[in-house]
């Protein structure tokens, strides 16, 4: 239906490539995005938390994340790339809005990838340092989302209320991957590193849950456009079912956190299901507010994309690179819930596997 | 100048640079190791082996960096340059999209198998999966040499209202540049680790006895050295006549030629002072410089008065040629030398004299300056174009505020300083005593 409305709006047919392509890549750029916030926000979250775990579980902690680190690093570079060869036109007016947050963003996610593998070359009096950089970059990257998410929904507006707003949802993003790396951390592993992470993740779960509401209320009342989308018309009980799934997860994650701090010794998933569910909640939220916008009410998705013959060029590099990247994530995130299994030792036999 | 632009310039460069640092060495050593795995299979003994399992690891500190430090480089194409995509969108999208895919097809379906995988795989499916690094990662480098090259001497393309758009992809790809850059960069490539291999081991040889594995390294290095030398003075030989025909103000910088028509001077040593108009302190071989210096349609020579201001900071273009033309030639002699040092079959690189280690122990890392300076003439001899002829760096600057750019790169030299500290203390841990096998089993922590 929304299909049909947009063709009308835009004088294409529906078979125009030039209608399709765009959408098709804009669905990729969106997958992208979904399977950054699924595999590797855990990633963040763990890597903020190793700066107030107490020393001697951060080791731990940083070999649990040690067999996704190959596939994580490179999301980021996958969505650029998408983004880049599919919406030239629309990448310099939304990058170069975002100096600030793209600069410590550019640097959370280099110092993180490099101290994550040169610790594991270290030799052990140098591995506190890597640990602590891998920390810091993380915690650079999550400040850095969340002044990024906080200048996308106020369409890059700046002044002094701004600026707050921005930092207080910096803050929540950092909750938010917290929340996400505890959930992680309290499925994979028992013993006293779930306990703190029982204890990190009650603590972060009300900053989470105050920055998706913060998030949306100021989405909706700085943009008339998305405020009418939501109220007006016959869509407004999917947005009303979104707020409640979202309500119903953090009420969730909640519970169980306080319930574990009494049993903690079965192993659960809820915690990370749910704070996944609300990740995708948002996502999904903003992704139908903005829809079919890159930078609101001013560009959308077909101002922004590569000529038909440039985008033909990059579909058919993205269909042989799909099932590469597909079968190489199934591949590698295969184990990824669930409690984590000691790696067998060269030469025992292995039948478990 | 605005300066907004020239910060943004600055930081652009530092992270290019950084990020070309450890380019370099991983596209060298990818094909050194591909090497040493071919000799290890064709001779007896360990000694290529050992080679291999040392050096493999300081291929993945490379490939890690050099993998990582591209992040800022692609994100500031967007913050720092954001007019660029908007122009040559057509052209550089698919172009940085097949160069990421490539990095990406690498990276997920060999690098893992070659850096963990070594004892699960057969020799043969091994050193496959070496060959596939390494042609994977020239081809990653060609994507973007490709894209640069075009932005030199641009091809194949049409220019409407301020865009380009592709005529033809053949020659986009394929057009003046991109050969004598792909050569350069090989050649540099070939320089850097030849040099970090023989510094590595003229240094190891003072505190730890020699053996037959760092002689047959050393030796390998001697020859590739040379060899690099050699391609690095065809490929700056001909990078020079490109330049003289296709881009006449950076030639003219390069040569300090300051007015049009006079008898050209081939400058060697100088100070170009851009104020008075005339170079400082000047030696020059008289009547020698015409043909490295462009022509106009009437065959008269252009000098730097003819481009009427646009023409690139003449004494940083004509320094950056003559430092990488210096650290070549130093690295001729220093290669010549290694050989030397080698002539006889079974003498111990443990023999050379002391002088002869600091020499090239000193030099491990002057592989970089080469490959820095020729960056910064390829790059900085552009200013104030960034696409040749057509669109400058003041067109495609950002609005961003010019002390948010000084913060961000003093926060990207922190970050760098650290990283290339922990690069130098993992080497020299490494090659004090020995590197440290890392196992990453699939799922399993």
């Amino acid at each position: 239906m929304i299909v049909d409305t947009l063709v009308e709006l835009l004088g294409f047919s529906a078979e125009d490539p030039a209608f399709w392509m765009p959408l098709a890549f804009m669905g990729l750029l969106f997958a992208i995005v979904v399977a950054a916030a699924v595999l590797d926000g855990f990633d963040i979250g763990v890597g903020c938390l190793t700066l107030v775990a107490p020393g001697e579980l951060r080791p731990r902690m940083m070999s649990l994340l040690s067999p996704w680190r190959d596939a994580n690093e490179f999301w980021l570079f996958l969505g650029m790339g998408v983004f880049l060869a599919a919406f030239p036109n629309a990448w310099g007016s939304i990058m170069g809005q975002l100096y600030l947050p793209l600069m410590l963003l550019a640097v959370g996610v280099l110092l993180r990838s490099v101290s994550f593998e040169f610790r594991l070359r270290a030799p052990l009096d140098m591995q506190r340092r890597w640990i602590l950089g891998f920390g810091i970059g993380s915690l650079a990257t999550a400040v850095a989302h969340g002044l990024l998410l906080a200048r996308l929904v106020v369409s890059y507006r700046s002044g002094g209320g701004y600026l707050a707003f921005g930092l207080f949802v910096a803050l929540c993003c950092v909750a938010a991957y917290c929340l996400l790396g505890a959930a992680w951390l309290i499925m994979r592993e028992q013993g006293p590193l779930r306990l703190h992470a029982v204890f990190w993740g009650r603590r972060a779960v009300r900053w989470a849950a105050a920055g998706a509401v913060a998030v949306s209320v100021v989405l909706a009342f700085a943009n008339t456009g998305v405020f009418l989308k939501w109220s007006d018309g016959p869509q407004w009980s999917l947005v009303a079912c979104l707020w409640i799934v979202l309500l119903v997860c953090f009420v969730a994650i909640e519970l169980s956190l306080q319930r574990m701090v009494t049993h903690s010794d079965g192993t659960t998933m809820l915690p990370f299901a749910a704070t996944l569910l609300a990740f995708l909640v948002i996502l999904g939220g903003l992704f139908y507010s903005f829809f079919p916008y890159l930078v609101l009410d001013n560009i959308t998705i077909w101002d922004g994309s590569a000529s038909v013959s440039s985008l033909r060029l990059v579909l058919a590099a993205a269909v042989v690179a799909l099932p590469v990247a597909l079968i190489f994530n199934i591949w590698v995130y295969w184990r990824m819930f669930g409690l984590s299994r000691a790696p067998v030792p060269p030469g025992l036999n292995r039948t478990d596997s | 100048m605005n300066t907004t632009v020239w910060l943004s310039q600055i930081q652009s460069l530092v992270s290019l640079g950084f990020m070309s640092l450890f380019l370099l060495i991983e596209l060298g050593l990818a094909w050194v190791l591909l090497f040493f795995r071919l000799a290890d299979r064709f001779s007896p003994g360990n000694a290529w082996m050992l080679a291999y399992r040392f050096w493999v690891r300081v291929y993945a500190l490379a490939a890690i960096l050099a993998l990582a430090a591209s992040m800022p480089v692609l994100i500031q194409l967007g913050s720092l340059w954001p007019g660029l995509l908007d122009r040559i969108g057509d052209v550089a999208g698919p172009l940085l999209a097949a160069a990421i895919l490539t990095a990406f097809i690498v990276k997920s379906c060999f690098m893992s198998a070659m850096l963990f995988g070594q004892r699960s795989l057969s020799d043969t499916a091994y050193t496959a999966v070496v060959l596939m690094v390494a042609v994977g990662t020239t081809l990653s480098v060609l994507w973007v040499l490709a894209l640069v090259g075009w932005m030199q001497t641009p091809a194949g393309t049409g220019f409407l209202n301020g865009e380009y758009f592709v005529v033809d992809w053949y020659e986009v790809v394929l057009n003046p540049s991109t050969g004598w850059l792909l050569l350069l960069v090989a050649a540099a490539s070939g320089l850097t680790v030849a040099f970090m291999l023989l510094g590595v081991i003229a240094g190891r040889a003072s505190s730890l006895p020699a053996d037959d594995s760092g002689r047959q390294v050393f030796r390998t290095g001697a020859v590739i050295g040379l060899a690099a030398v050699l391609a690095y003075g065809v490929a700056i030989t001909g990078y020079g006549r490109m330049v003289a025909t296709h881009q006449p103000a950076k030639a003219a910088a390069t040569a300090a030629y300051w007015q049009s028509g006079v008898q050209p001077d081939l400058a060697l040593f100088g100070w170009p002072d851009e104020r008075r108009g005339s170079t400082r302190a000047l030696l020059a071989w008289t009547h020698a410089g015409g043909k490295w210096l462009g022509r106009d349609a009437e065959g008269r020579l252009l000098g730097l008065d003819h481009f009427s201001g646009m023409h690139p900071p003449v004494a940083l273009t004509f320094w950056s040629f003559r430092l990488t033309l210096a650290v070549a030639l130093a690295m001729f002699v220093a290669a010549c030398g290694a050989l030397w040092c080698m002539r006889r079959k079974y003498v111990e690189h443990g023999d050379l004299p002391p002088a002869w280690r600091r020499f090239f122990s000193g030099m491990t890392f002057l592989g970089w300056v080469a490959g820095l300076a020729v960056l910064c003439h390829v790059l900085a001899g552009q200013a104030p174009f960034v696409v040749n002829h057509t669109i400058t760096f003041l067109e495609i600057a950002g609005p961003a505020n010019p002390a948010h750019v000084a913060i961000g790169i003093a926060a990207h030299l922190a970050v760098y300083g650290v990283l290339l500290l922990g690069f130098m203390h993992l080497l020299r841990h490494g090659v004090q005593y020995g590197v440290v096998p890392v196992a990453r089993r699939r799922g399993r922590a």
